[in-house]
């Protein structure tokens, strides 16, 4: 008796879901993913020696933040633009000028960060962020308001 | 005439190699990334002048209500009750590695007297550089 051949269907492993489990696999790490931010404006702290002055107050440029748009240049009030403007001349004659940014207590953080990136901008080299204290110091040796 | 019978071929796309494709870019994705040990979500203030901050800093993250964190960089962030107790954590770092660099994540909002009190405890405990992050300035110049 002759039997009839029977089709016989290769084995194999079904891998056609494959693809959608790891596609959703690189969805879910890409929604979930939290980019790190690495870069930001850098700058050096001085060093705590209460009979040094790091920057001679007399011979700066004294930026005194008052609040968004109130910035007092050298007792002289000025806008954004108009710092910028003044800063970048006294640069021309000094490129080694020191700036000290002052800023009070109840300003917000980034206006105080738009005056550093101002002056990073204009390369000003020698930036200095007096803390409370040094500035008390500083009132102190007189030569700070 | 009796012609053979031609056998039709159902169209396939080959969607075979889409998995290991899909498993490349995972990989991909895995080892590319690092774990940051700060993971504390702040709206940072924008500059238009950015510089890379090293990967192992210590980084302080202060959120909008004032909260402050700490890590040292490799073991995860741990909130502070105030900036004061910054002071011995900052001194203990610099005493084993007296040029690590202190990054402060601070939220845009936050009232600068805080940054100050921070600024004073890394100063006066020996840190020597500190960077401010920040996001990328959309729109505008400076």
């Amino acid at each position: 008796m002759k039997l009839r051949d029977r089709h016989r269907s290769a084995a194999e492993i079904p891998t056609s879901s494959m693809a959608d489990i790891a596609f959703l696999l690189i969805i879910f790490f890409m929604l979930t993913a939290v980019f790190a931010t690495t870069e930001g404006l850098r700058f050096d702290l001085p060093k705590d020696d209460p009979t040094q002055l790091d920057v001679q107050p007399e011979e700066a440029i004294h930026i005194k933040i008052l609040g968004e748009g109130q910035y007092v240049v050298d007792k002289t009030p000025m806008t954004l633009e108009e710092m910028g403007g003044y800063v970048r001349m006294k640069m021309q004659q000094n490129p080694d000028k020191p700036v000290i940014i002052q800023t009070e207590g109840n300003v917000l953080y980034f206006v105080m960060i738009d005056v550093f990136d101002l002056l990073k901008y204009l390369q000003v080299e020698n930036i200095s962020i007096p803390t409370r204290t040094e500035i008390e110091r500083w009132k102190a040796f007189g030569i700070f308001e | 005439m009796n012609p053979h019978r031609v056998r039709r071929i159902v169209p396939v796309i080959p969607t075979a190699s889409m998995a290991d494709i899909a498993f490349l870019l995972i990989i991909f994705f895995m080892l590319t990334t690092t774990f940051s040990p700060e993971k504390t979500t702040v709206e940072l203030p924008q500059s238009e002048i950015r510089t890379e901050v090293p990967k192992d800093a210590a980084i302080i993250a202060i959120t909008e209500e004032g909260i402050i964190r700490f890590t040292d960089g490799e073991r995860p962030s741990f909130a502070l009750g105030t900036a004061a107790e910054l002071g011995p954590l900052t001194r203990e770092v610099v005493r084993w590695l007296p040029d690590k660099e202190f990054v402060i994540k601070a939220d845009r909002m936050v009232r600068y007297e805080l940054i100050d009190a921070v600024l004073e405890q890394l100063r006066l405990n020996g840190a020597k550089r500190v960077g401010l992050l920040t996001e990328r300035k959309t729109g505008g110049g400076v």
